[in-house]
């Protein structure tokens, strides 16, 4: 009864709260980005425009590169081998642990290459990969996949292993069959963690795919960076860089937008409170 | 005389060694008693005492190490967990200490929950579960989540997502220890309420005297660890019973002052 009451004096003041704090983290995230602007614009200044580009430099050939569509149609190849390998990648590390579940001594077996595959340096290989699969699409993808691959599979291990024990006697007491058990009980309940892993993945794939990009490429923003440093122009490197914070932005707000639709569930954390304040 | 529903002779049960230890101490020792058909049976012990290992090993989520347990004549499995059959094809409920409510799921969703993997998901079943959420106050909180229900609110859903699939015997392991008392007697007039509709084989777990005394048709006490039987107790107080007068009945402090001594 008193949570009801509570619910619904709750609804519109909180509704206002979250207006209001909202407004004032936009606006302390507004000043954050002049002072670095300001920083960005002295360095240009203090070093010369030819080693550090103007803000306002950068923001035109932004603005142009817009209009005239070069920069979209670099990103875009940036963006659809980001997203081909981030998929490649995640898939099988989600469906791996849940196929491996009740297999433990296979997942022993598999622990340390997987251990290994985590800890090597996947940059290292991105060389080996356009060799193997050449300077095209292809290898930055597979460079992608592999990044994104490790990084899920083990956040989605982890929301497996998290599994209360309780909730799956309970389920099966009242009836539920093991696939009613994976489905209902293993699946939800590690979908938080397989979410906190594609979080942390995405900035890699978009990463890995630009590194793949400066190494060997005809296209793509690595391309423009790469391009950039060869003809001394530190503005095109900039704009280049300007867009791929762009693009991370973008992807990121789906992702969350995707998980709190997912996560509805799931009781407002403390942390996420303290961030509102 | 008729088989009783439930019949658990020299029970004994301990947890497996570990390595580098020697053998576990026994748990439960000798526990021997009988659950007849649609009786109200509460166990009291002191903590420690394998209550709910006794609970787990009757819905055969856990294994005992010797002795039978014969449910509706058919022997458990013993020492073997590959052998078990959680819930007895649902014939057993179970309402744990944890209310176990998925976190991912509201309130009727939750309750839902076996009646859709039991595939008897129908207008009917659904009709009946949200009649049970009405009969328990939970009605306007069907889309709440569990997190955002109270204590009572939650112990009071998980209740009613075991009483929905209708099975004859429910095992509840202290359901309404953590609340306050106001709670828990509210919660313990809708048990018996519940009961009286149904009439089904209850066996639950306190370690509260009076409820024990309130809720039951007879009162089993259970020993210090390695438990047995130390004394069995006919509740003859006649129903309908009034839980929040209980104290003031003529019969409840001998039978108080009896069970508190054997629980010592």
């Amino acid at each position: 009864m008193t949570t009801l009451g509570k619910r619904s004096t709750i609804g519109r003041s909180d509704l206002w709260h979250r207006i209001a704090t909202s407004l004032r983290a936009c606006g302390d995230q507004i000043l954050v980005l002049v002072v670095l602007v300001a920083i960005w614009q002295v360095l240009s200044m203090t070093l010369g425009s030819y080693w550090v580009g103007s803000p306002w430099g950068v923001a035109t050939r932004f603005v142009a590169g817009i209009g005239d569509g070069t920069l979209l149609h670099q990103a875009s190849y940036t963006v659809i081998e980001a997203a081909a390998g981030f998929v490649l990648g995640a898939l099988p590390a989600v469906a791996l642990p849940f196929a491996l579940r009740r297999l433990p001594i296979a997942t022993a077996i598999l622990d340390p290459f997987m251990v290994g595959g985590y800890g090597a340096p996947k940059l290292a290989l991105a060389p080996l990969f356009i060799l193997w699969f050449g300077i095209g699409i292809e290898s930055k993808i597979v460079l992608v996949a592999v990044t994104v691959f490790f990084i899920v599979y083990f956040s989605a291990q982890a929301g497996i292993r998290a599994l209360d024990a309780g909730l799956v006697r309970m389920a099966q007491v009242m009836g539920a069959t093991e696939r009613h058990v994976a489905r209902h009980i293993v699946f939800p309940g590690a979908v938080p963690y397989v979410f906190a892993g594609l979080r942390l993945a995405m900035p890699y794939a978009i990463g890995g795919a630009i590194i793949a990009e400066l190494i060997s490429a005809n296209r793509g923003l690595g391309y423009l960076i790469q391009l950039g440093a060869m003809n001394f122009d530190t503005t095109g490197i900039f704009v280049a860089l300007v867009a791929t914070i762009c693009i991370v932005f973008i992807v990121n707000w789906s992702v969350n937008a995707v998980e709190r639709r997912l996560l509805r569930w799931r009781p407002v954390s403390d942390v996420t409170l303290q961030a509102g304040t | 005389m008729e088989e009783p529903l439930l019949e658990i002779r020299g029970l004994a049960k301990r947890f497996g060694k570990r390595s580098g230890r020697e053998l576990a101490p026994w748990i439960i020792q000798d526990l021997t008693f009988s659950v007849s058909e649609g009786e109200f049976l509460t166990v009291i012990g002191p903590s420690g005492a394998g209550k709910t290992t006794l609970l787990n090993i009757i819905a055969q989520i856990d294994v005992a190490s010797g002795g039978e347990v014969r449910f509706q004549s058919q022997s458990a499995p013993i020492d073997d967990l590959k052998a078990l059959q959680p819930g007895l094809a649902c014939r057993i409920g179970y309402v744990t200490q944890d209310d176990h409510l998925l976190p991912w799921r509201t309130t009727l969703q939750n309750v839902l929950f076996p009646l859709t993997v039991q595939g008897r998901l129908n207008a009917e079943t659904r009709t009946r579960a949200e009649m049970l959420i009405r009969t328990v106050g939970l009605g306007g909180f069907e889309n709440h989540y569990p997190h955002e229900l109270s204590g009572g609110m939650r112990k009071r859903a998980a209740l009613i997502r075991t009483l929905v699939y209708n099975p004859p015997v429910i095992l509840m392991d202290e359901p309404f220890g953590a609340l306050d008392a106001q709670t828990r007697t509210q919660l313990q007039e809708d048990l018996l309420r519940l009961w009286n509709l149904g009439k089904k084989t209850i066996i639950f777990v306190t370690h509260d005297i009076a409820e024990a005394i309130a809720l039951g048709d007879r009162t089993l006490v259970l020993s210090r660890q390695p438990s047995h039987v130390a004394g069995k107790h006919a509740i003859t107080i006649p129903r309908p019973r009034d839980v929040r007068g209980i104290m003031t009945h003529p019969e409840f402090g001998a039978l108080y002052q009896r069970i508190r001594a054997q629980l010592q």
